[in-house]
């Protein structure tokens, strides 16, 4: 597939000729340099944008053709997703933005899945917090519960520890590698840490748009 | 300074471009449009009233005096460019072979009167018509008292002084005629036959006036003119109470509006600076990271708003004037008055109100981001300046310094920023009460509404802030739309169709049963006959004394001309007791009396002050035991001074009847003066059509002011709604990569605007009641009874309204893209 923007009078190509695929269960990270087109790669892979040229497919669905609306219904319940910037709502408390995505999966079990996840990633007495009470470290806590609440096929993480210090992004990390591995998920990182992509069993370089086997 | 200016006139350009600073630019200029497009209205229609109300007295401006006017004074008029037309009144005897009667000769010049018309007919209640000029040499024209008194016919001959006067119509309505109270019979001559008359002998009483026809440039130059000693200067204001208390109503009513609009554009203004400055905070760290000191950034930043306060100020006065100009052409023919020309001191003074509101409600919530840490730049949260006691003082200062300069008067500004202050109150505490009633409701609905609802009763902070806010949008909506109606209609309802329009004066005590079935007898419902005793001022707690002994020119002439009494027992509706207490049934035959606040102001009495009144010879004294406020507009006979029933039985009275006759039936008044041929029956049929035309122009004329609180009160509502969008945005994003469809999204947010609509609808009906009823009651002293139907008017218009404007201003969020949520910090 191929990603290009219009960017002015010419057109950038940020995506060249990327061909990949990821199997169920399976853990991958995407590193490369600032500007290399991770974060594009990921959001195509994700179905939140659609590439200018070639096809890419989602839990055996090919996404070509598909509205807006059609692929937000595929990732409902599929697809989870951990922000560099956490990306809770503020004015809901913990347990509220975890139960957000089972809400929208439409299942009626959502405050007792949330109440579960939050458990698993130790937060069972920060429920009624705010994301302003919490620290960045516990903020993207409830965001992996948010990730692993809707038990997804697939989740897809963007510079998990970005924002985080290394002591705080290391046990962060442990979390979301122990509970994708009791889950089975599959795991799409972005990265830039050489680490961090190294705890995962594959590795993608981008460089110039194109993908690289590392 | 410069690097300063030129990072404000960046941030300006950006602001505009990304709309962060386009909802308080726009409140701004709603703000001064409203305040330039009232306050130049305002002025012009009351000026065109002014000039029109002319009318009730036949001239724009009347000087009058007891000696000839001194001729420096018609030379002042005609230098200020204006036009002037001299009057002697005074009484004679008029004669017709053996009849004869006192009567009030005017002795009027070329162009009387000065504005309006005097109405003719030929015969008593024949058809009438708008006399062309002034009587001419040799003839008279006369009143129907001085008609029936007479038993006069058309073309008869009469004796006043020495001359000769041939009758050639009777004289139904001149505009200077003393209102319904004057009883004098009317004969008016031409000035040049009064030499010839000696009517008038060296050291008659007269009365000698200049009426002035004058536009309202020469009326302020003539205003700034010092008055000659023992010269009396009227204005249409001076004259007709029931003029006076229409355009008085009318001014109240103006000024609610006016204060409506000044205060819902203070709202938006202060909401929208508030979110400015939120959003600064950010930009405001970095800054300070890169070194820029909390002084460049303070001046920065204030420039920023004055410019901003500058461009958006013109804008609004531009628009202002158009409006007003716009609404006055509208206008031009429905109010039948001829507007004088805009000038430009409303504008400036709306624009100077633009900047006080800038600098009280804008400039301090956007200055407290220059106080931000720079920490913020790695941890968001850091470092919080929040909403500062500071902030909410100037706004309360700038708040009470616009009701104060909007008002004129501290004491009413206290009260209504006090009224403002608990409504707000009341607001909130009936929001947060709601939205705790909406948490268990979320369970039982679908997804979209459990998450609109959600939204709601999870930020439980804001909603409360953004019910307070469109509440206080909705409420004044809600005055200005429904309750407007209410109030403007009991006032027009003031003069029902069926209102007395005939006075029959001089009826006498025995004839009271004969005239009471002779109402009857042509199906009429029963005459209310007020008893009326004249009398003289002779004493005041037992000190005699006289008109000489008052300064005032207007006191003396009430006392000289005699008091006018009447007894009640009953406190009429158009009667406010305003001191003391009212008799009832218990002063039967107590030497008691009740005055009016123009008799005890113009007689400097305090309750309890004895008055002793002489009646034909028969003093009696008086003891002032409740003083009352008279509403003349009702045009029900009423009286500065009441006694008990009884006390004035011994004195000679006479009764005054009022009905309403209907125009057809103009012919029962010839059988009526047939039967009862010392019985006069005045028209007042013609004031009350004058008073309730002006009305009806005024309602119209606040109408279109009330349109600008309107504007105001949903720029309140836009810029609430706007408030929200970053994080509308954000959160759209975001559910929309958690698999939220576009539908659910949109669903969600009408749901929760639908109930924020529908709350701040609600509680905004409830204050706007109480609100309204406390004015009617206090300010226009209208009855106002509860409105059921606004309870559902306004939840549902809060509903329609803010379910609209949310899903018209955010629906080009709803279209965010879920990549946004990967790119957003």
């Amino acid at each position: 597939m191929h990603k290009q923007i219009n960017s002015g009078s010419t057109p950038l190509t940020i995506l060249d000729g990327i061909d990949v695929q990821i199997r169920s269960g399976e853990t991958v990270a995407i590193i490369g340099t600032s500007g290399s087109g991770k974060t594009t790669l990921l959001s195509l892979l994700a179905g939140l944008d659609l590439p200018s040229a070639g096809e890419i497919a989602l839990d055996g669905q090919r996404l070509t053709g598909m509205s807006e609306d059609q692929r937000a219904a595929l990732r409902a319940g599929r697809v989870g997703f951990v922000f560099q910037s956490f990306q809770l709502l503020g004015g809901f408390t913990a347990l509220e933005n975890v139960m957000l995505p089972v809400e929208l999966a439409g299942r009626g079990d959502a405050e007792a899945r949330a109440r579960e996840a939050l458990a698993q990633v130790g937060l069972s007495a920060r429920l009624q917090h705010y994301p302003y009470q919490l620290s960045g470290g516990e903020q993207q806590r409830v965001a992996i519960a948010r990730a692993f609440a809707g038990e997804p096929k697939i989740l897809f993480a963007d510079e998990p520890t970005g924002n985080l210090d290394t002591a705080t992004g290391a046990r962060v990390i442990e979390l979301l590698f122990g509970l994708n591995r009791s889950r089975r998920a599959t795991l799409v990182l972005v990265t830039h840490d050489a680490a961090l992509a190294a705890r995962c069993e594959r590795v993608l370089t981008l460089r110039d748009g194109q993908l690289h086997a590392a | 300074m410069r690097h300063s200016l030129r990072y404000a006139l960046h941030r300006l350009r950006r602001g505009w471009r990304s709309g962060d600073l386009l909802v308080l630019a726009l409140a701004l200029a709603v703000a001064v449009a409203a305040a330039s497009a009232v306050n130049l209205f305002t002025e012009r229609v009351r000026a065109a009233l002014d000039h029109q109300s002319g009318d009730a007295i036949g001239a724009d401006l009347i000087y009058s005096a007891h000696d000839p006017l001194p001729a420096s004074l018609a030379q002042a008029v005609n230098a200020s460019g204006a036009h002037g037309v001299g009057v002697v009144q005074f009484a004679s005897v008029v004669t017709r072979g053996a009849a004869m009667s006192l009567a009030s000769i005017k002795a009027v010049s070329d162009g009387y009167p000065a504005r309006g018309s005097v109405t003719l007919s030929s015969e008593p209640f024949g058809p009438t018509r708008s006399a062309s000029g002034i009587p001419a040499r040799g003839e008279a024209w006369v009143d129907l008292k001085l008609w029936t008194a007479l038993n006069l016919k058309p073309g008869a001959e009469v004796q006043a002084g020495n001359a000769q006067f041939r009758v050639s119509a009777i004289i139904v309505r001149a505009p200077d005629s003393g209102g319904y109270m004057d009883l004098a019979p009317g004969f008016m001559i031409n000035a040049d036959d009064l030499p010839a008359s000696k009517l008038l002998t060296p050291g008659a009483r007269a009365q000698y006036s200049l009426m002035v026809a004058a536009t309202a440039a020469q009326l302020h130059t003539l205003g700034a003119l010092p008055v000659p000693a023992g010269v009396r200067r009227t204005t249409p204001q001076d004259a007709r109470p029931e003029i006076r208390a229409a355009l008085q109503r009318a001014g109240q009513f103006i000024d609610i509006a006016v204060l409506a609009a000044t205060l819902l554009a203070a709202v938006a203004i202060a909401l929208s600076a508030h979110q400015y400055g939120l959003r600064m905070r950010d930009e405001v760290a970095l800054l300070k990271c890169l070194g820029a000191r909390e002084r460049f950034i303070g001046q920065a930043l204030l420039l920023t708003l004055l410019l901003l306060g500058a461009l958006a100020g013109a804008a609004g006065a531009a628009l202002g004037w158009l409006a007003q100009e716009a609404i006055a052409r509208l206008l031009a023919g429905l109010m039948q008055i001829a507007l004088p020309p805009a000038s430009l001191l409303p504008l400036a003074q709306a624009w100077g109100l633009g900047l006080l509101m800038l600098l009280g409600f804008a400039v301090p919530p956007v200055l407290a981001a220059r106080r931000d840490a720079p920490i913020r730049v790695f941890q968001r949260d850091a470092g919080g300046s929040g909403f500062g006691r500071g902030i909410g003082l100037a706004a309360a200062l700038a708040a009470a310094a616009l009701l104060w300069l909007q008002t004129g008067e501290p004491r009413l500004a206290a009260e209504v920023f006090a009224g403002a202050m608990a409504t707000l109150a009341t607001l909130a505490l009936l929001s947060w009460l709601l939205v705790l009633a909406l948490a268990p409701l979320r369970k039982r609905v679908g997804a979209s509404w459990r998450f609109g609802l959600g939204n709601l009763s999870r930020r439980r902070g804001a909603t409360v802030a953004q019910a307070v806010a469109l509440g206080l949008a909705l409420h004044a909506l809600l005055m200005i739309t429904v309750v407007r109606q209410d109030l403007l209609s009991s006032w027009q309802k003031h003069l029902p169709a069926d209102t007395p329009n005939q006075f029959l004066v001089n009826i006498q005590g025995d004839q009271r049963d004969r005239l009471e079935k002779f109402f009857g007898a042509h199906g009429y419902p029963p005459l209310e006959l007020v008893p009326m005793a004249r009398g003289r001022l002779v004493a005041l707690n037992g000190k005699p004394v006289s008109g000489d002994s008052f300064d005032d020119p207007e006191t003396q002439r009430w006392i000289n001309r005699g008091f006018n009494l009447s007894s009640a027992d009953t406190l009429r509706d158009d009667n406010t007791l305003t001191g003391g207490s009212w008799w009832g049934n218990s002063g039967d035959g107590k030497p008691w009396l009740s005055a009016d606040t123009y008799a005890v102001e113009h007689l400097h009495l305090k309750l309890g002050d004895r008055v002793t009144i002489d009646f034909a010879g028969q003093p009696i004294e008086l003891t002032l035991r409740s003083i009352r406020k008279i509403r003349w507009d009702s045009f029900r006979p009423n009286f500065f001074l009441l006694t008990p029933p009884g006390t004035l039985d011994a004195v000679p009275r006479q009764w005054i009847a009022s009905f309403y006759l209907p125009p057809a039936n103009r012919t029962l008044l010839r059988e009526l003066i047939a039967a009862f041929p010392n019985v006069t029956p005045l028209d007042i049929g013609a004031a009350m059509a004058q008073v309730r035309g002006i009305i009806d122009r005024i309602v119209r004329a606040i109408e279109c002011v009330f349109l600008f609180a309107l504007a105001a009160g949903l720029t309140v509502l836009l810029a609430t709604i706007q408030g929200t969008r970053r994080d509308r945005v954000r959160e759209t994003a975001l559910l929309r990569a958690l698999g939220a469809s576009s539908s659910m999204i949109v669903r969600g947010l009408l749901a929760e605007y639908a109930v924020l609509g529908l709350l701040s609808g609600t509680v905004a009906a409830l204050t706007a009641q109480v609100v309204t009823w406390v004015l009617a009651d206090t300010v226009f002293h209208i009855p106002y009874g509860p409105r059921p139907l606004i309870w559902l008017t306004g939840a549902l218009t809060g509903c329609a309204i803010v379910t609209l404007l949310g899903w018209l201003s955010l629906r080009p969020v709803l279209k965010t893209p879920p990549t946004v949520a990967l790119q957003t910090g």
